[in-house]
């Protein structure tokens, strides 16, 4: 049963006294309960976008070698306060040659399609606000709407270098719906279902459960999901739009104050919404290790809060660490050119990802889950993660051994500074 | 992802296409790994004003070109300095006694109109004017840029015949401006001992030994 | 489950919606205005899909009609080279054709909706519709489906051989097929 109609009956039963089955007002009480954890969605969307900006801002400064924010508040951890009221201060500025409804209108449709995606991510065991059917097909729909915002926004700024950027972003986007559209593809054919609560069920807690590690193709299809996830979201090294040292700041040139901040809040949001979907869809989602979902919904009372959250906490560590990733990404690789964002996308991730949708379908009728070969298949691509984790510590560890000398000499002090200890 | 730059030779397309795919994956990896390292080391910038070992005027050189400074008691009111000024920054006015002693009016330096070119001092003979070290001029209204030098009515105009020593440079705006450009300074963090075993918690990516492979 | 007097205001709201949007469109005066406008009338048209318990037709329409046509519609607005004349680029034309048309349409539409339903029927229950419209269109309806598949090849072929005839030959000594006309 879906947490909010768990809710629901709860209150009814002990507020109301009713029986949730023939009381006639039930709709209403689950329409409040829907309407409160949108809310809490929405507030999840404000809160988690903040400290992301503060944490990427501290980590781009360890990249390049600088401190980062660490004034307002203990290290700098509400700086993000401090902008949202800088921007919430200033002046609303409506270009004059602006087409003034399709200016105002367009930062909250780009808002709304962000947003209305989070209705379907599968937060915990039973948290979804809402467990459609179509889920992931309608998490590649509702993106969609972000399209319509940016263009919007191109447009209705009435400058040519907004006008560059929406035009920029939505190609891009459009595009890159392709390749992200195959290689969820590969995981609703292992699920067998299109709902985001369903892809979860179909995998398990341990690794070698997880759709990743299910067989090669998967393996790659992963990461092809995730490159066609930073494109679609406008991250470097695919910030075309937004690309300043050519077209200044794409589409948002001409918005300032809280609409401005309307498009920051996207850009987050849809950070977290890729890592989101790719840690639901590819690494198991909130599967607690050992522990099957039937067990957890069996569960009564305070030990069921208990399971949820302990699901919801795995989650949020699987999608936070690769919200890192892409954090990471940004401040590792230069941007590409137009020409190259689209030969990455047409000859390289199109092709690639219906090679693994083949591939997923090929093995899926040679190796029957649960056979010998699956088996093996499963612990090879284990290893392979295990490896792939291994060897990148080894040549961290390597890079920073190299630079250490060079740095004792010069400097006569040590390299290290950990990465806990915030200067 | 970076296609090819074409070669002379044509290369085998299909070789040069999973060369690239390759190429992709292995310089994103390597890209991904040193950035990772430097999660590790040590920042190389200082945070200003309160981090540094001493506040930074005392850092720059003597010939710094700062906030312009006056010593009253040398300046002969030769109005040089302020006909030299390009901007006319600097507004000078006296008035006579009847002994015949002058007195200051005015000495006023606008430092939201100079632009530190130097001139003035060059052209003072008297070593009156000059530029100190303060740069941090930032103060919450316009009209506060402007400093007036006159502190007291009655300052007579120096005599070019005896003129006292020239007060140490700097000062004379620091007891002009209270806590003009002294910021509070807080400690640096504790720095742990330069090469101690670091902390297990880095795992796997920190280095185990840190006296590394000498 | 859903009352019936909160079913009929999301209808009306869906359905007003996609009326609205379309009203809009055909009476903007803007193009781009109009292009805009097509995305309430499909997300309208969208709602009625959900109303009718098809989720699968629902999400597609959101997917293909905003994500694909309205885009590329918009792009088409936006790459054209007059770009600057748009603001007044819906003239009136022909009031008295579009009348006759527009009587003749609705009246058709009208008879074989009353003729086929005849007044109200009852919604179909909200069940999944996605596999029965996977297992249809790969069964009973393959032929059509293939069909259509081809169609769109052959419109793929036609852009790409007009839009490259317009390549020319690579010039010596030039970059080979980046050749603007
Ligand atoms: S430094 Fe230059 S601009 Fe400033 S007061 Fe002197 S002469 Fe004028
Ligand atoms: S500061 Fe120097 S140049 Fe200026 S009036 Fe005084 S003595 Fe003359």
């Amino acid at each position: 049963m879906n947490i909010i109609q768990h809710v629901a009956n709860l209150l009814i039963r002990s507020v109301f006294h009713a029986d949730p089955a023939s009381w006639p007002w039930t709709w209403l009480v689950q329409a409040v309960v829907i309407g409160i954890a949108a809310f809490l969605a929405f507030a999840f969307v404000a809160i988690f976008a903040g400290p992301v900006s503060w944490i990427e801002r501290r980590i781009a400064g360890r990249i390049q070698s600088r401190i980062g924010p660490n004034r307002v508040g203990p290290q700098g951890v509400l700086q993000w306060l401090a902008d949202g009221v800088k921007c919430w201060l200033k002046e609303d500025l409506v270009p004059a040659a602006a087409d003034r409804p399709l200016f105002l209108a367009a930062p909250y449709l780009v808002f709304t399609g962000m947003f209305g995606a989070f209705v379907v991510l599968p937060f915990g065991a039973q948290v979804v606000a809402a467990d459609l059917n179509v889920g992931i097909l309608y998490l590649l729909a509702i993106t969609s709407l972000v399209v319509v915002g940016l263009l919007m926004a191109g447009w209705g700024s009435n400058s040519k270098w907004a006008l560059f950027g929406g035009v920029r972003s939505a190609a891009q986007l459009v595009s890159y719906e392709v390749p992200s559209a195959f290689s969820l593809l590969c995981v609703v054919l292992l699920a067998g279902t299109l709902s985001t609560q369903g892809i979860v069920a179909a995998q398990g807690g341990w690794p070698w459960d997880w759709f990743i590690f299910r067989n090669p193709f998967m393996f790659a299809a992963f990461f092809l999901y995730f490159t066609a996830a930073i494109a679609e979201g406008n991250r470097t090294p695919f910030d075309l739009p937004e690309a300043e040292s050519e077209i200044v700041a794409g589409y948002n040139i001409e918005y300032s104050g809280m609409r401005f901040l309307f498009f920051l809040f996207a850009e987050w949001a849809n950070i977290w919404i890729m890592a989101a979907i790719s840690a639901f869809a590819f690494l198991g989602g909130w599967q607690i290790p050992g522990i099957a979902p039937e067990q957890i919904a069996a569960t009564k009372g305070w030990e069921f809060v208990g399971w949820q959250a302990l699901s919801w906490t795995i989650f949020l560590v699987k999608a936070t660490f690769l919200v890192f990733v892409v954090i990471q990404i940004r401040w590792t690789l230069p941007r590409l050119r137009v020409d190259q964002l689209m030969i990455t996308c047409w000859k390289y991730l199109v092709p690639l990802s219906m090679l693994m949708v083949l591939g997923v379908l090929v093995l899926l009728a040679l190796v029957p889950e649960g056979g010998g070969a699956d088996t093996i298949l499963r612990g090879a691509m284990v290893g392979l993660g295990l490896a792939v984790v291994l060897v990148s510590a080894l040549r961290v560890r390597r890079t920073f051994r190299v630079d250490r000398e060079h740095y004792r000499e010069m400097e006569g002090r040590d390299l290290w500074y950990p990465p806990y200890r915030l200067p | 992802m970076v296609p090819a730059v074409p070669p002379p030779v044509r290369p085998n397309p299909v070789r040069a296409y999973f060369g690239n795919i390759r190429r992709a994956v292995s310089s994103t990896f390597e890209g991904m790994t040193v950035t990772m390292s430097w999660l590790f080391r040590r920042p190389s910038t200082i945070q200003y004003p309160d981090r540094t070992e001493k506040p930074v005027r005392e850092m720059l050189p003597e010939t710094y070109r700062g906030l312009l400074e006056v010593d009253l008691s040398r300046c002969t009111a030769c109005l040089l300095c302020a006909k030299t000024c390009p901007l006319g920054c600097i507004s000078i006015e006296t008035c006579k006694h009847p002994d015949g002693a002058r007195e200051f009016q005015t000495f006023d330096i606008d430092n939201g109109l100079c632009m530190f070119c130097g001139l003035c001092a060059e052209a003072c003979n008297f070593d009156a004017l000059a530029h100190t070290r303060e740069f941090e001029a930032s103060v919450s209204s316009a009209e506060q840029l402007t400093v007036r030098f006159v502190d007291r009515p009655g300052r007579l105009v120096a005599k070019a015949k005896d003129l006292p020593p020239r007060r140490p440079r700097g000062s004379i705006l620091a007891a002009l401006i209270p806590g003009f450009g002294r910021r509070r300074r807080r400690a640096a963090p504790p720095e742990p001992p330069a090469s101690p075993a670091p902390a297990p918690a880095a795992g796997a990516e920190g280095p185990e030994n840190p006296e590394g492979t000498a | 489950m859903i009352p019936e007097p909160v079913r009929a205001l999301l209808f009306y709201l869906c359905a007003g919606l996609a009326l609205a949007g379309g009203c809009w469109v055909a009476f903007a005066r803007n193009i781009v205005h109009s292009a805009f406008a097509l995305l309430a009338t499909f997300a309208g048209v969208a709602g009625l899909y959900a109303f009718l318990s098809a989720d699968f037709l629902a999400v597609v329409q959101l997917m293909i009609y905003v994500g694909g046509v309205l885009v590329l519609i918009l792009f088409a607005l936006m790459l054209t080279s007059r770009i600057e004349e748009a603001r007044v680029s819906n003239p009136t034309i022909g009031l008295v054709p579009g009348a006759v048309v527009l009587i003749a349409v609705s009246a058709l539409l009208v008879y074989a909706c009353v003729k086929e339903f005849g007044g109200t029927t009852d919604l179909p229950p909200g069940e999944p519709t996605t596999a029965g419209i996977g297992d249809a269109l790969l069964s009973r309806y393959v032929l059509p489906f293939e069909v259509i598949s081809v169609l769109l090849l052959a419109v793929l072929l036609g852009a790409v051989t007009i839009a490259g005839g317009r390549l020319r030959k690579p010039a010596p000594g030039g970059k080979p097929g980046k050749e603007r006309p």
